[in-house]
């Protein structure tokens, strides 16, 4: 009885820090000891409170810019048999470092634990073939977007779906990897809609393992980026059914801390000079990228 | 406080399916563990040499190496072999071989302190030793292990959370879904850790009634 | 003999992490080791409310699995600290470990025979000094096997901080396997290497125990 009295009470001082001290992110999260490098409060969008004002004085003082990414989705991310960073989204950011005037240091990390670094201030940005979605936009901010998005519905090779429009899928296997808009889309028009059971959704670490899966024959459909899946396609005799933009919620962009406003039109002007001048292109290119 | 409710009551219904998950693949695999753990357990103690160093071979493969890269091996690498299991099923062998190497140990444990002299008797009185054991070792030794074998339940139990690796959706694998939904990863995993505080509570204390009912006045452990 | 080939490189990229592994493993029982002796004295020596910290701690961690525990630290952690995932997770997983270890230390004091404690009061030393001179040093050595068997445990739990980033045995695994897709080789090796660092680490702390171990 003793033992039961001493885990009830554990029990409620869990329960008690639990509500005291996490809190649950709201759409302007406050800066926790700002910088002090910056001083100006420039003013910015609607709901976020620039409290990270000096965020962009802050990198070019650090001389260097630390940068997120799920080293998991080649064509965008991966590594190479050096252990260097490669890819286009890699390639990118370090032509924006240039421009900058900083060193870029590059951190692998899950998917869906690159947003919640960002809002810690673990990393300064994130480059991971990222949508700006509405829900990501109220934890963090996002540049312009870099590239559009295409998802791509992905079949075993000797598979005989037929994929013509995304509610297709209804009702098969399907898989997408943990945090990304695609898992959010099968939850949201499958899912929800009691399309597809929610037994028959399956979430993985990374998108390579997903892929895995598909050739294994333990799910029937994958759904994901569409350049990496040709990629993917290639390697492991995966076929792809339909690339459809319908499924997709916006551009790719890099996602930094929520309020930096600085950073931001900085990173944008950046952005647009890259495109403007043809570096993307060329980038995309080297890369195999349509 | 509030917006804490909030999300407790959204994740709250995810998360009961993935303990029911959590619970499937817990008890599943201890029955394996038990079926693999038992011969295991008898055979390294009274099994002839060669099948001695062959158990003795998987105990050490099985408590050597990490759960974790056991399940990667097992569901992303037999593949390749051509030998693919689904989800539950992976799960379910890995960690029942798992526990089963572990079980196996504790058996060989108490198989060896009830006393030689038990067996000798045995024998002297006209028994085989498959008789012996069966009738005289075996009972005492399952009572014997009845502490390490709770220990092990309770250990199961915090070894299905690394499941989620291979796409199930137990209490861990929720748990990550919900983090990245709801942008909330502090509160979801100390919620889910109370999850997991309630489930260990009750099943150590289940443990504990059985272990009061099956125990012999005057037979302890003298490892206890 | 492209398979031989592809095992060479393979076993190459995935030994980079052995370091790290290693690295994880020896922190991770370091921090154990302090919150473990700590708590255990508290719980053996300390007043009531220390006794009961104590015991909440190690109750409360040993009742969740290691991995919630990496995954709740590492964010708490990173609330007021900005740690590498390396030094964040080995916290996180040292004091897990902390919660095992504060039993085997607290089993180790109380097998002290009390008479000691009588004795040494009664010459007239503190608690204090009784503790450090005379309990300390026998208690440590009795909670060797048990310890032992703990720094084991933290050798293959080390691999759970993959979860948070830390390029150890299993990550690297992964981003070998995701590029030669020979998942098999990748996760064979992985298996073979912790095998050798567990039957390495057994032998080294069997010796330990017969050199320093003490029968009571």
């Amino acid at each position: 009885m003793k033992k039961l009295g001493l885990l009830f009470s554990a029990l409620m001082i869990v329960l008690l820090t639990l509500s005291a001290c996490t809190a649950v992110p709201q759409t302007a999260a406050p800066a926790a000891g700002g910088e002090s490098a910056g001083g100006q409060t420039t003013g910015s969008e609607a709901a976020a409170p620039a409290a990270e004002g000096g965020k962009l004085a802050a990198i070019k003082a650090a001389g260097k810019i630390v940068v997120g990414t799920s080293a998991d989705y080649a064509p965008y991310e991966s590594i190479d048999e050096n252990g260097n960073f490669v890819g286009f989204d890699m390639d990118l950011i370090r032509a924006v470092g240039e421009k900058l005037g900083v060193e870029v240091e590059i951190v692998d990390m899950p998917f869906d634990s690159l947003i919640a670094a960002v809002q810690q201030g673990k990393i300064d940005a994130v480059i991971a073939a990222m949508q700006a979605t509405a829900e990501r936009d109220q934890q963090v901010d996002f540049t312009i977007p870099y590239r559009m998005t295409k998802d791509a519905f992905v079949a075993a090779g000797n598979s005989s779906l037929v994929i013509e429009k995304p509610e297709d899928a209804a009702g098969k296997r399907i898989g997408a990897q943990t945090g990304t808009v695609q898992e959010g889309w099968i939850q949201k028009n499958l899912v929800e809609t009691g399309l597809t059971p929610a037994d028959q959704v399956f979430s993985y670490e990374r998108a390579d393992q997903a892929a895995l899966d598909v050739a294994s024959g333990r799910i029937d459909l994958l759904l994901m980026d569409a350049e990496p899946s040709i990629a993917l396609a290639d390697e492991t005799g995966l076929k792809i059914l339909l690339i459809t933009e319908l499924t997709a919620e916006g551009g790719k962009s890099i996602a930094i801390p929520d309020g930096a406003a600085d950073l931001k039109a900085e990173l944008d002007r950046i952005i647009q000079e890259l495109i403007d001048d043809g570096t993307v292109l060329k980038i995309q290119e080297a890369n195999g990228l349509p | 406080m509030q917006q804490f409710l909030e999300l407790l009551g959204n994740a709250f219904p995810y998360l009961v399916a993935g303990t029911l998950e959590t619970l499937r693949i817990a008890t599943g695999a201890l029955l394996l563990g038990i079926a693999i753990g038992l011969p295991t357990g008898v055979g390294r103690v009274y099994g002839p040499p060669w099948l001695q160093r062959v158990l003795g071979a998987y105990v050490t493969l099985f408590q050597g190496t990490p759960l974790l890269i056991q399940l990667f091996f097992v569901y992303y690498g037999l593949p390749s072999l051509g030998i693919t299991f689904p989800q539950f099923i992976a799960a379910l062998l890995t960690l029942g071989l798992n526990s089963g190497a572990y079980q196996a140990e504790y058996l060989r444990g108490a198989l060896q302190s009830v006393g030689v002299g038990q067996m000798t008797a045995a024998r002297a009185i006209g028994m085989s030793e498959t008789q012996a054991i069966r009738s005289i070792i075996l009972p005492q030794a399952l009572r014997l292990v009845l502490p390490a074998w709770s220990n092990e339940v309770i250990a199961m139990l915090k070894n299905t959370a690394v499941v989620f690796v291979i796409a199930i959706p137990d209490l861990m694998g929720q748990a990550k879904i919900l983090a990245s939904k709801y942008f909330a990863p502090l509160p979801i995993y100390m919620i889910v850790a109370v999850f997991y505080i309630v489930l260990v509570g009750i099943t150590y204390l289940l443990l504990r009634q059985v272990e009061r009912r099956t125990q012999i006045p005057g037979l302890t452990n003298e490892a206890e | 003999m492209e398979f031989i080939q592809d095992l060479i490189t393979t076993l190459n990229f995935i030994l980079q992490g052995l370091w790290v592994t290693i690295g994880v493993t020896i922190v991770a029982l370091t921090v154990g080791l302090l919150f473990g002796v700590v708590t255990a004295m508290l719980r053996v020596y300390g007043n009531a409310f220390f006794k009961r910290l104590a015991a909440v701690y190690s109750v409360i961690v040993r009742a969740v699995p290691v991995i919630v525990i990496i995954f709740i630290l590492y964010f708490v952690i990173a609330r007021f600290v900005n740690l590498s995932p390396f030094w964040a997770g080995s916290l996180a997983l040292g004091f897990a470990s902390g919660a095992y270890q504060t039993e085997i230390f607290r089993g180790a004091f109380q097998s002290v025979p009390p008479g000691q404690m009588v004795a040494a009061r009664a010459i007239g030393m503190s608690r204090l000094q009784a503790i450090q001179s005379i309990i300390f040093p026998q208690a440590v050595r009795l909670a060797l096997p048990g310890w032992g068997n703990e720094a084991t445990l933290v050798l293959k739990d080390s691999t759970l901080v993959f979860v948070v980033g830390v390029p150890e045995i299993l990550r690297r695994a992964q981003q070998v396997s995701a590029r030669t897709l020979e998942p098999f080789v990748a996760y064979a090796a992985a298996l073979l290497l912790y095998l050798a660092l567990t039957l390495l680490t057994t032998q080294i702390l069997q010796w330990l125990e017969r050199r320093y171990r003490l029968q009571m």
